[in-house]
């Protein structure tokens, strides 16, 4: 699905996107483990109008690895990303993936800030980069959109959802720029704006554990067990988060927390606006979870 | 130099904005000297943020109750009109001669007609408004006084919650209020106000700890601010003292402070300076309040630089207080509980998660709300943080010439450093307005006084509720009905505040109605209340000396606040005796005395010759006796600061128009011998290197010797070249002659130990300023600084950022891992044990710096004898007040600054000498001065002269006399009425009744002692 659907009768009316095409760049998370990340995604843009055009043969960010490796891979893997949409005639850039909207950001940052760095990546790239597009986070356009608009849901599920952003998409502050580092709000504003509920909650940006689920699971299950119990002492009944890492940490390790009370369903925030926009849940993939979703999807 | 500015050109008055402690000291002090003031204030009632606080460190005392006879002198105070409710709207015109535009917003409460009595807030039906002045903790009525001490004790209609205003259908206050006062239709009024000068002390706003969202504050309801807690602690706070969380109105029992919120942070790059000791202070109280509680204080580190706040802060240690030297990242609620879990690194560097009952974030000061907007109106520069521009020694000027400013709006500070600053910038706008003094003054008009000699004594009793202080544990309506069965009791009734001014109304309707004429007070203390029941006699029209009072409060309630019932009972005997004196009490006449207008300095530094140019400034004679061979003092030795300004070229500058000056006498190479007389004539004998003696004669003294530097004996210092002090390094640097590969610094040399307890304040931020001098010089350099806590106060802060980021490394150690210095083979090397890394370092250096301590005067303790005035445990001399009084002694005419009270930058020196300028004018431009009545006089029939009661008197008030009568050689004693304090120690030492001190004499004294024994009143012996 690489072409942008258009909607003609989407929840946000005609106008909702604004008409401006955004590049969309998906990283290899949401066109592997996290596809439905993906799938939700372009379900809800094409619902609100918001036209995504996939760059062109993009490459892999760089995420974890790279700059363990050089700080100047780190930054050029990025930069060479950003210069494929700004050829193909784009100026902003939404990356759904935390971990490539952390890369891209700081990639972002340090052209602008330092002439040095700047120079050296063009001579890696072998050519000048001009000026910079600016790369978005789709829960800022979202938001925007959501509060500009009275978006017509048709039934108010009033689910209690606890908004997981991590620790990725809002920190540091000074390089990703958006919403409140400590107690972010958007994603909180625009589920509110569709009809569920959100808490009031400790865990939003804490770390789920990210990569470690691999190297050293006692890790992840540890730092999980207390975000968990937080969201479910406090009664929600599902977790929205923005992450695939995120989504990976808690939805897969649930069962091995052994406790029968961990069966909490996560979905990722786009997952949760398709439904109550009424999007059918195959076209959401809100299956492909190892944590059931049916509790949810009976009640939207 | 300060500007002369023509007499016929200059206005009378100095408006003063802003009501708090700094505010009213600044009126206080103007309207002392003469001075018509505006006290114009934005809120309902002046008093500004310390009446709000519970209780002031290091003393603990309470802030209402040192604050209260502040607020009520300044009311009374017949040169200052208090414009409340005012906000400022523009200043025009020049300095000898502003206009201030100021709008009075409408109150709809009119001021001369209501007289608080409090009918309308009682009946208002809005009730539900959160109460600003307890953060919202408690609930206010839409019409509402701000606390029960208001001055003025007057009202204001909130409109937003009004429902004549919203609705247009309520009125009730206007139908309850018996005087007219309540007016629907009151407009806000513009005045202009001509002014020779304005002095701003608006205070500071708390930071909004919302902002820090990782606290989680606004969304857990058990996560408060330090002022909310201080509310909380208070006794008319919302839970009336009682600590109770706000979740479940549960006791906590574990309550965690977590300090710099909004303060030495990427965004507030400054230490807001106060919030480690009003912490300490909360959790001491707190654990005072509530047996058991366990208080936590999680920092960066303890900054205790102020006078006493290093031992407050030792005690607080010892009685249980834990601090954790750690800045948690984030507090986190637990649904159920609404507990609070912190994660932090214990001392062993482990990670540890603990659960809290409430957590108390100890948020900075930030400049006051609307200071851009009055920045504007005023013509003001602000500095990068937001605060009042000010000039490196010119801590109270603003920008703008006739512009003054004290308190924390220039830089966070505490009320002492607040009060020190307020009486400094009195003194700069005195320089300006002091040829107009008496101008716009209209005496006090007092009713004639009445003549009750021949009058059988009839007494009035009020014992007072002093809201739960007294009430809490006293019955007081049992009191009030027992004072009615006393002898010669007219009248007795009881207040909530006796001091409130609805009280003292009351008190004066209960003196005309019953024709009373004595009065008799149950309160707190008449240390601080006396003056105020005083006067309410003299408006009454009674002698002032027809008043006694009864302490049932810090003798009674606060001693015995566990046992109701005999604190009742000892109530009752306390305002029995108090009734018996009171029957046998006669009026006294007070005595008044001419004041000699000039001045003696004692010290020749920063803070003697700022001092010594501000009384100049006002016409004032002064002499300055330094027993150095020139003038400069210290500061001869500050070669540069933190900031770009030039010592030298200010010690120049200073030392030029000192010489110039004509109204200042410097006397060099010279010392204080011996000081005779009393306040407002001095006869002082000084000594020069001849050996030839001068006598000055003058009213005040301002003592300003400084302090020394330590020398060290430890770290090798005397042993090893290499091996230097601040000082010295400071010198090198400025001679250009530095040159080290490696430089350790180690902090507290010769402060916190065993020999000298105390901070010494100043090394930190000197340690900084050289250690960036040296970077800037060679940015190679490597620097080190060992240090324990680092104290870089206020807007120094930025400067030990700064130093970070210029590659200083600074290293912390325990009290118990002092560094070592050694040296072999000319080399010298540093160990020190690092506190974070847990393991020894060493560090091989060309040069050792030492930040040597402040030591006081070896000769203070002889100079405090020749003054009559006390040092402290520490050696520097000890003011009358730490936080109201900081440059006053307690003895009259006597005041000091700078080192000599306690170790200070030179910024702070130029405040506290401007400070003592302001105190010592006050006096010597009155030519005379009224003296209280209580005084010993002699009787001169039953003195024999034997002379027991001269040595016995602790003010030296008393000499021997010998004179030739018949051909024989007589003695008898003579009592300085200008330093008696009228104590009684001559009165109870006399064996011959040859001594009376008036109001305090044996006669009443007896009846109270026969009165509490029930026993017939002793007779015959009675002088």
């Amino acid at each position: 699905m690489k072409e942008s659907e258009k909607s003609k009768s989407g929840p946000g009316g005609p106008q909702a996107g604004g008409g401006v095409k955004y590049a969309y760049y998906p990283g290899c998370s949401l066109h592997s483990t996290s596809f439905e990340y993906d799938r939700s995604f372009r379900e809800v843009c094409a619902a609100l109008n918001i036209e995504l055009e996939e760059i062109p043969d993009w490459t892999c960010c760089g995420a974890s690895s790279a700059h363990q490796v050089s700080r100047l891979l780190a930054i050029s893997l990025p930069v060479s990303n950003m210069l494929k949409a700004k050829e193909a005639g784009h100026e902003e850039m939404l990356v759904p993936c935390a971990a490539c909207f952390s890369r891209l950001k700081t990639a972002e940052h340090e052209m602008a800030k330092d002439p040095k760095t700047k120079a050296e990546v063009e001579e890696i790239l072998g050519k000048k980069t001009g000026h910079a597009i600016k790369i978005t986070h789709p829960l800022e356009i979202i938001e925007k959109i959501a509060a500009s608009k009275d978006i017509a849901i048709k039934k108010k599920s009033g689910i209690k959802v606890a908004c997981y952003y991590g620790c990725l998409l809002t920190k540091p502050p000074k390089v990703t720029g958006f919403d409140n580092c400590e107690y972010p709000m958007s994603m909180d504003n625009i589920l509110r704006k569709f009809g569920f509920e959100t808490l009031d909650w400790s865990y939003k940006t804490d770390c789920c554990g990210a990569a470690f689920g691999i190297s050293d699971p006692a890790i992840v299950k540890k730092l999980i067990r207390k975000i968990l119990d937080n969201a479910i002492e406090l009664g929600a009944e599902a977790i929205a988060v923005a992450c695939p890492l995120c989504h990976t940490n808690l939805d897969v390790r649930q069962p091995e927390l052994g406790d029968e009370k961990y069966k909490i369903p996560i979905l990722y925030f786009t997952q949760l606006m398709g439904l109550a926009m009424e999007i059918p849940t195959e076209k959401l993939a809100v299956s492909s979870h190892l944590t059931q979703t049916d509790t949810i999807l009976k009640r939207v | 130099m300060t500007k002369d500015y023509k007499k016929s050109a200059v206005a009378g008055a100095v408006a003063v904005i802003g009501g708090g402690v700094g505010g009213m000291q600044a009126a206080l002090d103007l309207a002392d000297s003469g001075i018509k003031v505006y006290l114009i204030d934005t809120l309902p009632s002046i008093g500004g943020m310390m009446a709000q606080l519970d209780k002031t460190f290091p003393t603990n005392d309470c802030s209402m109750c040192i604050l209260a006879p502040r607020l009520v002198g300044t009311q009374r105070h017949p040169n200052i009109e208090i414009l409340s409710y005012t906000d400022v709207k523009g200043l025009s015109g020049t300095a000898g001669n502003f206009t201030l535009a100021v709008n009075r917003k409408a109150k709809f409460v009119h001021d001369d007609l209501c007289v608080g009595c409090g009918d309308c807030w009682e009946k208002c039906p809005v009730k539900n408004i959160p109460n600003e002045f307890d953060y919202g903790l408690s609930k206010r009525t839409a019409i509402y006084r701000m606390f029960p001490q208001a001055i003025p004790n007057i009202p204001v209609i909130d409109k937003a919650h009004c429902l004549r205003f919203k609705t247009g259908k309520c009125g009730i206050c206007r139908k309850v209020c018996k005087a007219n006062a309540v007016d629907y239709e009151m407009k806000d009024t513009e005045l202009k106000l001509n002014v020779a000068g304005v002095v701003l002390a608006p205070g500071y706003t708390l930071y909004d700890s919302a902002l820090k969202q990782e606290f989680g504050y606004g969304r857990h309801k058990n996560v408060i601010s330090s002022l909310e807690f201080e509310r909380i602690l208070n006794a008319s706070g919302p839970y009336c003292g009682e600590i109770l969380r706000p979740s479940d109105k549960k006791h906590p029992h574990k309550v965690a402070f977590i300090q710099c919120v909004g303060s030495r942070d990427s965004e507030n790059n400054y230490c807001s300076s106060v919030c480690c000791m009003y912490a300490t202070k909360e959790a001491l109280i707190a654990m005072e309040h509530a047996a058991g509680l366990e208080c936590s204080i999680f920092h960066i580190d303890i900054r205790a630089f102020g006078k006493g706040f290093d031992s407050y802060y030792e005690r607080a240690k010892q009685q249980g207080v834990r601090y954790i030297r750690c800045r948690p990242s984030a507090v986190k609620e637990s649904p159920k509980t609404h507990n609070l879990s912190v994660k932090y690194y214990d001392e062993s560097g482990k990670m540890k998660g603990e659960e809290f009952d409430m957590v108390v974030l100890s948020a900075g000061l930030r400049p006051p709300k609307d200071s851009a907007s009055t920045a504007g109106i005023l013509g003001l520069e602000l500095n990068n943080f937001g605060f009042c521009k000010t000039a490196q020694f010119e801590p109270v000027k603003s920008t703008r010439e006739g512009v003054f400013v004290c308190g924390p709006f220039s830089e966070p500070k505490d009320i002492p450093e607040t009060v020190m600053e307020a009486s400094a910038a009195a003194s700069k706008a005195l320089s300006i307005v002091y040829s107009q003094r008496g101008t716009l003054v209209k005496p006090k008009t007092l009713p004639a006084e009445k003549d009750v000699s021949a009058q059988e004594p009839r007494v009035g009793v009020f014992i007072c509720h002093c809201g739960a202080n007294i009430a809490g544990v006293v019955r007081v309506p049992e009191v009030v009905e027992y004072s009615k069965t006393l002898p010669n009791v007219a009248f007795a009734g009881n207040t909530i505040y006796a001091c409130a001014n609805d009280s003292l109304e009351k008190i004066k309707a209960a003196i005309k109605e019953n024709n009373l004429n004595r009065l008799v007070v149950a309160a707190c203390t008449p240390r601080t209340h006396e003056p105020l029941f005083r006067s309410a006699m003299q408006e009454s029209g009674l002698n002032p000396y027809l008043f006694e009072m009864a302490n049932i409060r810090d003798q009674n309630s606060w001693v015995h606040m566990k046992e109701p019932e005999k604190a009742t009972q000892k109530a009752k005997e306390l305002v029995k005796m108090a009734v018996a004196k009171a029957r046998k009490l006669q009026p006294l006449k007070p005595r008044t005395m001419k004041i000699n207008p000039s001045v003696l300095i004692i010290g020749g530094g920063l803070s003697a010759m700022t001092s010594a140019l501000d009384l100049a400034a006002c016409a004032l004679e002064v002499h300055l006796v330094e027993r150095e061979k020139e003038l400069g003092g210290n500061f001869r030795k500050v070669k540069y600061l933190l900031d770009a300004a030039k010592p030298a070229d200010k010690l120049a500058a200073m030392v030029r128009s000192v010489t110039a000056n004509k109204n200042i006498k410097v006397h060099l190479n010279s010392h204080v011998n011996a000081i005779d007389g009393s306040w407002g004539n001095f006869k002082t004998t000084i000594k020069d290197g001849s050996g030839k003696t001068t006598e000055l004669k003058h009213g005040v003294i301002i003592l300003a010797t400084g302090a020394t530097e330590y020398k060290p004996v430890e770290y090798l210092y005397g042993k090893d070249k290499n091996v230097i002090t601040q000082l010295e390094l400071e010198s090198a640097l400025a001679s250009g002659d530095f040159k080290a590969g490696t430089v350790v610094m180690i902090q507290c040399v010769g402060s916190r130990n065993t020999e000298h307890p105390y901070c010494s304040r100043l090394c930190c931020s000197q340690a900084v300023k050289n250690a960036l001098a040296i970077k800037e010089k060679n940015p190679e350099t490597e620097v080190y600084v060992l240090y324990r806590d680092m104290r870089t106060y206020g807007f120094r802060e930025e400067y030990y950022t700064r130093a970070r980021e210029k590659g200083v490394v600074f290293m912390r150690f325990e009290d118990a891992d002092l560094p070592e210095v050694k040296q072999s083979g000319g080399k010298l090397a540093v160990t020190v044990k690092d506190a974070m890394l847990k393991a020894p370092v060493r560090i091989e250096a060309q040069k050792v710096v030492l930040s040597t301590g402040i030591a006081p005067n070896s000769d203070n303790a002889e100079l405090a004898q020749l003054l009559k005035v006390p040092v402290n445990q520490d050696g520097f001399f000890l003011e009358a007040h730490m936080k109201l009084r900081p440059v006053d002694f307690a003895s009259d005419g006597v005041f000091l600054c700078g080192l000599c009270h306690w170790p200070k930058d030179s910024q702070e020196s130029i405040a506290q000498a401007g400070g003592a300028a302001a105190r010592a004018a006050a006096i010597t431009l009155k030519e005379t001065v009224e003296l209280d009545a209580h005084y010993a006089v002699v009787i001169d029939s039953n003195c024999d002269g034997c002379a027991l009661c001269v040595n016995a008197c602790p003010y030296k008030a008393i000499t021997l006399l010998e004179y030739a009568k018949d051909g024989m050689v007589r003695k008898i004693v003579e009592i300085n009425p200008g330093l008696c304090k009228g104590c009684g120690v001559c009165q109870a030492t006399c064996p011959k009744l040859g001594v009376r001190v008036q109001g305090f004499a044996l006669d009443q004294l007896y009846s109270m002692i026969d009165s509490l024994f029930e026993t017939e009143p002793a007779t015959g012996i009675l002088p």
